[in-house]
């Protein structure tokens, strides 16, 4: 591996990786080194994630056969709601931002660190801390309102633990406010000499609009999240109907966080795709301006359309209209993107790495999420399907079609930047497979059973439904599979895994041109960029030559 | 739901807007399919064209093309406009009150739906409407927020404390067609569904002048227990129970919260139908709705007759006037 | 772990950073995008509190009125004296004055401590007045209490601004009598002039007065329902004890920071080059004052006295 340590283009040098650099617990602990705090995100995300997952086969399996019979009704309300709860707020908001965000911002622009280290370990004990007071939330006996805490049920009628889990919220929320605030600071002041705007990857483009988005709109929730608990211990407040209070209000309040927050999930996605599918295919992204304002106009929109989830509700019909429009306009940056990134590969020399593969699906499943997005933004239409079955198949489209396979992908793609160590190709192909077909086979259907009008939310439903849930159940189970493999071959890959070089794929980013894994602080020297982003060429400093020479196993070969 | 509809899991069309939403799905499905297949087949083609031949080769560059960007902004932007504008007149068509519509009162509540007509009939998660005539229903809620939804007729409307919401809909065809609360109100949320009868207006009318009933009063208050009244909700056993067991009861000796007993009787049952809270059997909560002003004398009695009969031999023990109880119901 | 190199760095210089100027940036956009976030956080309550006001404008002067304008006025000046104080610490700052910054930032403290000591005493006429919108978490008095009036503690203590209104309004207002609570429930014995008056109005000007949203609110089939109208006053106790119990909130959180600053100027740590903590400090001062400019008016002026 000498051969493959000296071509790397060599800002790396000989210092200790992150990774040896102390071993005790406390210089984890207390460690401002984002690549350490990202690790810790990891581990603790994946927990989360996992027992999300677990909730969710237990929803599926629930949902085999008409009657509630596997878990009585009182448990599978909790269970689709710490479901929904687990994966939206400790799972799909932190889940790139906090892992691949943290690791990969400074190194992409050139920095030592992100700008306020120690405000950055605060965010992820703020995580713990919120997550702790949750989980034992869920553990003395969990809550029952929907991830959506919609009032007046979950202020006066609910008897479970919305107190607990609503403070565990509110706490986290301070987490994601606090890593957006250091982004958006690092992006501004912590380029490396030569590091423009436009030289910027779009993965940290993706990051700034996702900033903005989380400085703006999580407060928000927080203090409505606050004030539904002020009403729950004092039992009087704003959102009580019986004395003049308003529970649509809550719904606005929600929602204006809620809406924007679906493109906290969803917009570091799309930044990871832009990189895989840039790097993977060799070629200059297509139309990088349209791309990176794309996001920015994704993050903008965002703000102005919560209303969308509320047709029904008794708001205006007037006002149904213009969240409806607004929504149409919303959907326009998103196909602009998916256009770019399909001609992105034209011409291109595309590579079928386990990273692309997911790309590639993400594509596909986020192009179906889009779309049907633009069912349920029709109003006439969405009146029929909100609140089914048909909603449910659209967001986890989108945020497990979208954010998780987007994730996946990023995972593979910087994992042996993070470790230095390759994974098994085959087992990463094999994994990819299944969770696209699994996906599909699980939420396809339930785009069918909600026009058919299956309500959400139900434990019990007709017999005439039970058809298409079995298949959703089956697909479930592949679906966990392909999600569980990555678990086995990542720890494989830790243990025993080929050493994976600086640079295994040859590419331009400047995360690639340090050791794999990198030193604490990220950079020997300060780099200085003079090149455009997404450049593969040998005059950038690429020693093409000799990787190619050098070139064994660590590139695989193509079937 | 009958099923009568010539695709596949494809939900009947039985409202006057409920070709309207369907022809706006298909056109959406259209629209989504001519999106998808080009891009797919793109990207097919492109990975199988232009796969790497020669390690870490490097492609001419290409910036990007200010023409296609422009193209395939406004092209989704005006096809998205196509898509707003057909939504919005749908939405107005369900969404705008009729004036001249037949006026039913509904409230919600944890888990029931409670009609009124305004001819007074009052009917438990049923709701019998004539089959051509707009019906406008005013809605409000009892406790949280519930959303009476009938994907038979493509809409549904959420019903909010402390408020009215109105829904509409003009039936197209007789039949007997699925109601769900599609809003999330709590533990027996699945549990609250009901019917809407659609009936003919001859039909209808029958059914208004109330002679709809040749059962004998066991059979009528079994109808009335599982199906009108809801009562087999809490009642009928299994996980989900949270009222008293009514199986073999009669005429047994039960322990009442707050102390003391009490002999089951016909007196007790009626009582407890329209006076629930006043002698709770030990071990329940006092969570049953008055269900006074809701039953008719006849109902009720029939609804006694019902209970007795799931207890063999009550009409010996008591020798009460009811109808001959049929055993194992 | 990483370590800081101290040997050739500016003091206060951290290991990220290059140079001092990239820095102090990084730090002030950073406290900047706080604020915006803190924004962010008030704006939901004054969302709350507009879609209230609007729905039931008359209940919310009522409840108002019952707010004494002397103590939020005096609270309002003291803050303003004070974010001249903190400005001034950082001008000391700046200029590397120790002395001078150390009485400033004792100062801003000592007029911090004022303001929630007049809010103090505000909660605790409202408790004793059974204004806490919340059931049990008013003061608890029986018809004795009332009867015997010898409450001494409580005289001592509590400001009885109400009573005095209510004199120099005239005899009209009898209702305001105090009246027992004995399980502290929210109680509103001040009658309903504001209600009144805005049906006098309809009737001689024929046109409508009252929301329709207050049509609802404060009347049960069309007669005027006492206990509706109480809610409605009890909504506008809530916020305000909502949004000025945050506030305050963030001037304990202030006062932290004071002393802490107070401390790190004590052994001298400012100078012409470091300043920042003192300047982000003060920042988040300002804020916590002008969030307060927002609430005196909102809570206290708007409506008052528009009978007259």
């Amino acid at each position: 591996m000498q051969t493959q340590d000296a071509i790397s283009a060599g800002y790396g040098g000989d210092k200790p990786s992150y990774l040896t650099n102390g071993s005790t617990l406390k210089s984890w602990l207390l460690t401002k080194d984002h690549k350490r705090i990202a690790i810790m995100y990891l581990i603790s995300v994946s927990v989360f994630f996992f027992m999300g997952g677990i909730y969710a086969a237990f929803i599926r399996l629930e949902l085999l056969t008409p009657a509630s019979d596997l878990l009585e009704t009182a448990t599978y309300n909790k269970v689709f709601t710490q479901h929904g709860i687990l994966m939206i707020f400790f799972f799909l908001i932190p889940a790139i931002p906090a892992i691949l965000g943290n690791f990969l911002l400074p190194l992409m622009i050139g920095a030592k660190d992100l700008a306020l280290p120690r405000i950055n370990l605060l965010s992820l004990y703020i995580y713990w801390v919120g997550g702790i007071l949750t989980l034992y939330a869920l553990m003395q006996g969990g809550v029952d309102t929907g991830w959506t805490f919609y009032t007046p049920y979950s202020t006066t009628f609910s008897n479970s633990f919305v107190m607990a889990v609503g403070l565990g919220i509110f706490i986290n929320g301070f987490s994601s406010i606090l890593t957006g605030l250091n982004f958006i600071v690092t992006i501004h002041t912590m380029r490396a000499p030569g590091m423009t705007w436009f030289r910027l990857p779009l993965f940290v483009w993706a990051h700034y609009a996702t900033s903005l988005v989380m400085i703006l709109g999580t407060p928000v929730v927080a203090i409505t999240v606050l004030l539904l608990a002020i009403e729950r211990v004092t039992r009087v407040g704003i959102f009580d109907p019986a004395i003049g209070g308003d529970p649509i209000l809550f719904q606005h309040l929600f929602w204006f966080y809620s809406h924007p927050a679906v493109y906290i999930m969803i917009l570091p996605g799309m930044g990871v795709i832009s990189e895989v599918i840039s790097n993977f295919s060799r070629k200059k992204i297509f139309g990088y301006e349209f791309i990176a304002f794309s996001s920015i106009a994704i993050a903008v929109f965002g703000f102005l359309v919560w209303g969308h989830h509320m047709f029904v509700s008794g708001q205006s019909i007037y006002a149904g209209l213009v969240f409806s429009f607004l929504t149409m306009v919303v959907a326009v940056p998103s196909a602009i993107k998916v256009f770019n990134w399909t001609a992105t590969m034209y011409k291109g020399s595309i590579s079928y790495d386990t990273p692309m593969l997911y790309a590639i699906g993400f594509l596909g499943l986020f192009l179906v999420g889009g779309l049907t997005g633009l069912f349920l933004g029709s109003v006439g239409l969405t009146v029929h399907l909100t609140d089914t079955y048909f909603v449910v198949a659209h967001f986890h489209y989108v945020m497990v079609g979208g954010q998780v396979i987007a994730y996946l992908a990023g995972i593979h793609y910087w994992w042996p930047k993070m470790t230095g160590r390759m994974y098994s190709e085959f087992w990463g192909k094999i994994s990819a497979m299944l969770v696209f077909v699994g996906f599909n086979l699980t939420f396809f259907p339930q785009f069918i059973l909600g026009y058919q009008g299956m309500p959400r939310r139900y434990a019990a439903y007709p017999e005439e439904f039970q058809v298409l849930n079995i298949f959703s159940t089956a697909g479930a189970s592949v679906l966990g599979v392909g999600l569980t493999l990555p678990v086995i071959y990542f720890t494989h890959s830790i243990i025993a895994g080929k050493r994976a070089g600086d640079n295994p794929w040859m590419l331009p980013g400047l995360e690639w041109r340090t050791a794999s894994p990198p030193p604490t602080e990220n950079f020997e020297e300060m780099p200085v960029v003079t090149w455009e982003a997404y450049e593969f060429g040998e005059e950038n400093g690429l020693d093409i030559e000799s990787a190619r020479k050098a070139s064994g196993p660590s590139v695989p070969v193509q079937a | 739901m009958q099923n009568s509809s010539w695709i596949p899991f494809f939900p009947e069309q039985a409202s006057t807007f409920a070709w309207q939403v369907d022809l706006l799905y298909f056109y959406l499905i259209a629209v989504s399919v001519a999106f998808a297949i080009p891009i797919v087949a793109a990207i097919f083609f492109f990975i199988v064209k232009y796969r790497e031949v020669e390690k870490f080769a490097t492609p001419e560059e290409i910036h990007g093309s200010m023409v296609l960007e422009t193209v395939w902004s406004i092209i989704p932007f005006i096809i998205s406009m196509t898509i707003f504008i057909g939504g919005a007149i749908v939405y107005f068509n369900q969404y705008t009150m009729p004036k001249d519509a037949m006026e039913i009162y509904v409230v919600g509540k944890q888990w029931m739906w409670k009609a009124q007509h305004s001819t007074g009939q009052r009917e438990i998660n049923e709701l019998h409407v004539p089959v051509g005539r707009k019906i406008k229903l005013t809605m409000t809620t009892e406790d949280v927020l519930h959303d009476f939804s009938i994907p038979a007729f493509r809409t549904k409307a959420d019903v909010v404390p402390g408020r009215y919401t109105y829904l509409w809909f003009e039936a197209t065809k007789p039949g007997r067609y699925h109601l769900y609360c599609a809003e999330y109100c709590g533990l027996n949320h699945s549990g609250m569904v009901g019917w809407i009868n659609v009936m003919e207006q001859r039909d209808f009318d029958n059914w208004l002048a109330g002679n709809t009933s040749s059962q004998t009063p066991v059979e009528m208050g079994k109808d009335l227990f599982e199906n009108k009244l809801g009562c087999a909700s809490c009642h009928a056993g299994g996980a989900n129970q949270r009222g008293a067991k009514l199986e073999g009861i009669f005429g047994k000796e039960v322990k009442l919260v707050g102390g003391g007993s009490t002999i089951v009787n016909d007196d007790y049952l009626r009582n407890s139908i329209l006076n629930p809270a006043a002698q709770v059997v030990e071990g329940f909560q006092p969570i049953m709705p008055t269900f006074k002003g809701q039953v008719t004398e006849e109902q009720l009695n029939a609804l006694v007759a019902y209970i007795k009969s799931l207890t063999p031999n009550a009409a010996a023990t008591t020798g009460a006037p009811a109808a001959p109880a049929p055993m194992g119901n | 772990m990483s370590t800081h190199d101290h040997e050739h760095h500016a003091p206060g210089l951290q290991h990220q950073f290059e140079d001092m100027k990239q820095q102090e940036e990084s730090v002030s956009i950073g406290m900047w995008m706080f604020l915006v976030q803190e924004i962010m956080f008030f704006g939901g309550l004054f969302t709350a509190y507009l879609v209230f006001r609007f729905r039931y404008p008359l209940a919310f002067a009522e409840g108002s009125n019952h707010l004494d304008a002397f103590w939020g006025g005096l609270n309002t000046l003291v803050l303003i004296v004070s974010s001249l104080t903190m400005a001034l610490a950082v001008y000391y700052a700046q200029k590397g004055n120790r002395n001078l910054q150390v009485i400033m930032i004792v100062l801003t403290m000592v007029f911090g401590s004022v303001f929630l000591g007049v809010k103090v005493i505000e909660y605790t006429d409202k408790y004793n007045s059974g204004l806490v919108p919340v059931t049990g978490w008013n003061k608890r008095t029986t018809e004795a209490d009332l009867k015997g009036g010898a409450d001494k503690k409580e005289k001592a203590f509590a400001i009885p601004f109400i009573e005095t209104r209510a004199e120099a309004a005239g005899g009209e207002h009898d209702s305001h009598a105090k009246k027992p609570n004995p399980h502290g429930e929210f109680q509103w014995n001040y009658g309903s002039a504001l209600v009144d008056y805005g049906l006098k109005k309809e009737k001689e000007t024929g046109k409508p007065f009252l929301t329709e949203s207050e049509k609802i609110g404060y009347f049960s089939n069309g007669v005027f329902d006492p206990d509706k109208y109480r809610d409605k006053i009890r909504l506008f106790y809530f916020i305000y004890f909502v949004m000025t119990g945050l506030h305050a909130l963030h001037m304990i959180v202030g006062l932290g920071l004071m002393a802490w600053l107070l401390w790190k100027a004590w052994i001298g740590t400012f100078s012409a080059e470091y300043f920042a903590p003192v300047e982000m400090s003060g920042l988040y001062w300002h804020f916590v004052d002008i969030v307060w400019i927002f609430l005196f008016p909102l809570l206290y002026l708007l409506g008052r006295h528009f009978i007259h």
